[in-house]
């Protein structure tokens, strides 16, 4: 069934190796930037949208290693990222809301209390 | 699919009991409402002698490399579960059990017992479930499982603002490192062109580590050392412990640490403890991401943990220097699968036994609470003045807590000391000498902190000025809570004479199976063989 569906997608064919390429320098610089931004950045929800696009930038590579290694576990994979990416967006956003009432900023800086 | 159903049997009993302490917290009856901890203690229970009976049968029952591992990371998850559990008692809603307890109508919307208790067992299904793990998937699943409830346990552990910072702290940096390890294991799928462990140890066995693979093995180790409270993700350990309450800092001393091992012995188990010039190393950027990652982890530990004044700081970076010593073990693999020569066997004993000692220690600065200035909920002890004198004061609480100090420092007889050994020796089998000489130079070292806390609690008089110790109170879970200590406390004492036995289980649990080269055909349902691809073409 699944062999059938494949050939009638014309999915076979596998990625090239520099169309892959391709693909892994997007979700790298997404990675990148995901990371600079949460080191730099210092607004709670800015820094959480950083780290969501680091998960955003695994799932893109996930996508293009499955097209490459011509199977379904990458493709797989991106769905359960995406779930726990939303899961972890809803508990991101209930604690920003949280704070916001607490101190009425959203700026990381307003919860340096503990140090040493 | 039976046998993997099998497999989580413990993981569903505990599910179910979730589910059942979900509700009987929001019920108005104050009787069936306090029955959430007996229920999750009782759920606790059943999982573990699922466990146990499932540990028994003789057989392999995981699908990686470490096919022996889930059976023993389940039952230790059981019994220092129920320590963790019995730990959590009056932490939530005592400010409103009290109101209501006046004459104050009780209200779903007010109370957070319910949602706080399914949050404990929600992460410790979710640290079962790591056991289990046969692929990257499940093992992503069940990580997020055991980290994203203990965000909200932290937050939600005190109303003070400190605990709401120590949430805030957790919850981003551990979304960093979730996103690191993701990367990771996405590189390790790109590399391997499996997601299954045991296939990825096939493939990696015939074909070697090429690049991809390699960074994803580094990316993958750098995101859990955020689970480990490993350097360079240690920052946010110290704030986080001495922010969230004491049973609550328990829970992630031993939960998100446990979870972060057990991921990391079944990546290393994929890649083989089978490289290197010997044949039974890890590969060589691997070895010396580890070993100066063990190395300065322990180091980091154990120097800013001599500069603190916070009991709570002490045991926060003491937790770091541990895990760089289990770090070690790791490192050392599986060597020749005997007790003494295997880093996996050592790392597995001395979770078990972290687990008990540090839920001790924690347990006795739980019950240890006085008036707040500010007429709040209760301040915990802060920092060795608070300590003083203990002995005089509460004797108990005062020997409970030489004893499990004096095993976290690795004092001999004890438990602590047991567990060092063969991280010692399995380090000298697997030729790390001068890692050795550091773990051994890190543990004289700490002798210096935990000493002085057994100093402070047994030979220093009371502090002068009166009040101090007028002001202790006694909560309702006082006694519990000394309980917990008291079981911790002869679980350091049982395990340190049944060591033998529980060395038998750890090694048992440890046994490693060498991958081979990949045996025909690999996983047919998941990866279609391009070759037979334009052959059936024609057919349709």
């Amino acid at each position: 069934m699944l062999d059938l569906f494949l050939a009638q997608s014309a999915f076979p064919q596998a990625m090239g190796q520099g169309v892959l390429a391709h693909y892994l320098f997007v979700s790298a610089a997404m990675f990148t930037l995901g990371l600079v931004g949460f080191l730099t950045r210092r607004n709670l929800i800015i820094m959480f949208l950083c780290t969501e696009m680091m998960f955003q930038a695994a799932g893109i590579a996930l996508v293009a290693f499955s097209r490459y290694h011509l199977n379904y576990d990458g493709q797989t994979f991106v769905i359960f990222v995406l779930t726990v990416a939303a899961a972890e967006a809803a508990l991101a956003l209930a604690l920003v809301v949280f704070l916001f009432r607490k101190r009425d900023s959203l700026s990381a800086e307003a919860w340096l209390e503990m140090k040493g | 699919m039976a046998a993997k159903i099998a497999l989580i049997w413990p993981e569903i009993a505990l599910f179910i009991t979730t589910c059942l302490v979900m509700l009987l917290g929001l019920s108005p009856n104050k009787q069936w409402r306090s029955l959430c901890l007996p229920a999750s203690m009782v759920g606790l229970t059943v999982a573990g002698v699922l466990a146990a009976m499932g540990m028994g049968v003789g057989g392999p029952v995981g699908d990686t490399p470490l096919p022996y591992l889930p059976g023993f990371i389940k039952v230790t998850v059981a019994g220092v579960g129920l320590l963790l559990l019995l730990l959590q008692a009056g932490l939530i809603d005592r400010r409103e059990e009290a109101l209501i307890a006046s004459g104050r109508a009780f209200s779903a919307l007010r109370t957070n017992r319910a949602e706080y208790f399914a949050l404990v067992l929600f992460s410790l299904t979710g640290l079962m479930l790591c056991a289990s793990a046969g692929d990257l998937i499940w093992l992503f699943l069940a990580l997020e499982l055991t980290s994203l409830p203990t965000y909200v346990m932290v937050a939600m552990s005190s109303s003070r603002n400190r605990a709401q910072e120590a949430g805030v702290k957790y919850f981003y940096l551990g979304a960093l490192g979730a996103a690191t390890f993701l990367y990771g294991f996405v590189m390790l799928y790109g590399g391997t062109g499996t997601l299954q462990l045991a296939t990825m140890a096939e493939v990696i066995a015939a074909e070697g580590v090429n690049t991809i693979t390699m960074a994803g093995l580094l990316l993958s180790v750098l995101g859990l050392a955020f689970k480990i409270a490993a350097v360079p993700m240690h920052f946010y350990t110290a704030d986080v412990y001495q922010g969230a309450a004491a049973p609550v800092s328990a829970f992630l001393a031993f939960v998100p640490k446990t979870a972060g091992f057990v991921a990391l012995l079944l990546i290393c188990s994929a890649v083989g403890w089978t490289h290197g010039e010997s044949g039974n190393a890890l590969p060589e950027a691997l070895r010396i991401m580890l070993w100066v990652m063990a190395a300065v982890t322990m180091t980091v530990g154990n120097v800013l943990a001599i500069l603190q004044n916070s009991i709570k700081r002490v045991l926060a970076y003491s937790s770091i220097a541990h895990s760089g010593y289990m770090l070690v073990g790791l490192l050392a693999g599986p060597g020749d699968g005997t007790f003494g020569g295997s880093g996996v066997s050592a790392v597995l004993f001395y979770l078990a036994a972290y687990g008990v000692m540090n839920t001790g220690a924690f347990a006795v600065i739980a019950c240890l609470e006085r008036k707040a200035a500010d007429r709040g909920e209760p301040m915990e002890v802060e920092d060795f003045d608070d300590l003083r004198g203990l002995w005089k004061r509460e004797p108990a609480l005062g020997v409970l807590l030489a004893i499990v100090t004096l095993s976290l420092l690795g004092f001999p007889p004890l438990l602590g000391f047991m567990a060092k050994l063969p991280l010692f020796t399995s380090g000298i089998s697997a030729g790390e000498i001068a890692l050795v000489v550091v773990l051994g130079l890190n543990s004289a070292i700490a002798a210096y902190y935990y000493l002085r806390i057994v100093k402070a609690a047994m030979i220093d008089d009371p502090r002068g000025e009166p009040g101090a110790a007028d002001s202790a109170v006694h909560h309702p879970a006082y006694n519990l809570r000394l309980v917990t200590g008291l079981c911790s406390a002869l679980g350091v004492v049982a395990l340190a004479i049944l060591a033998g036995q529980l060395a038998e289980r750890v090694t048992e649990a440890s046994g490693y199976i060498a991958p081979v080269g990949p045996s025909q055909p690999v996983g047919s349902a998941t990866v279609l063989e391009t070759e037979t691809l334009p052959v059936q073409l024609p057919m349709t």
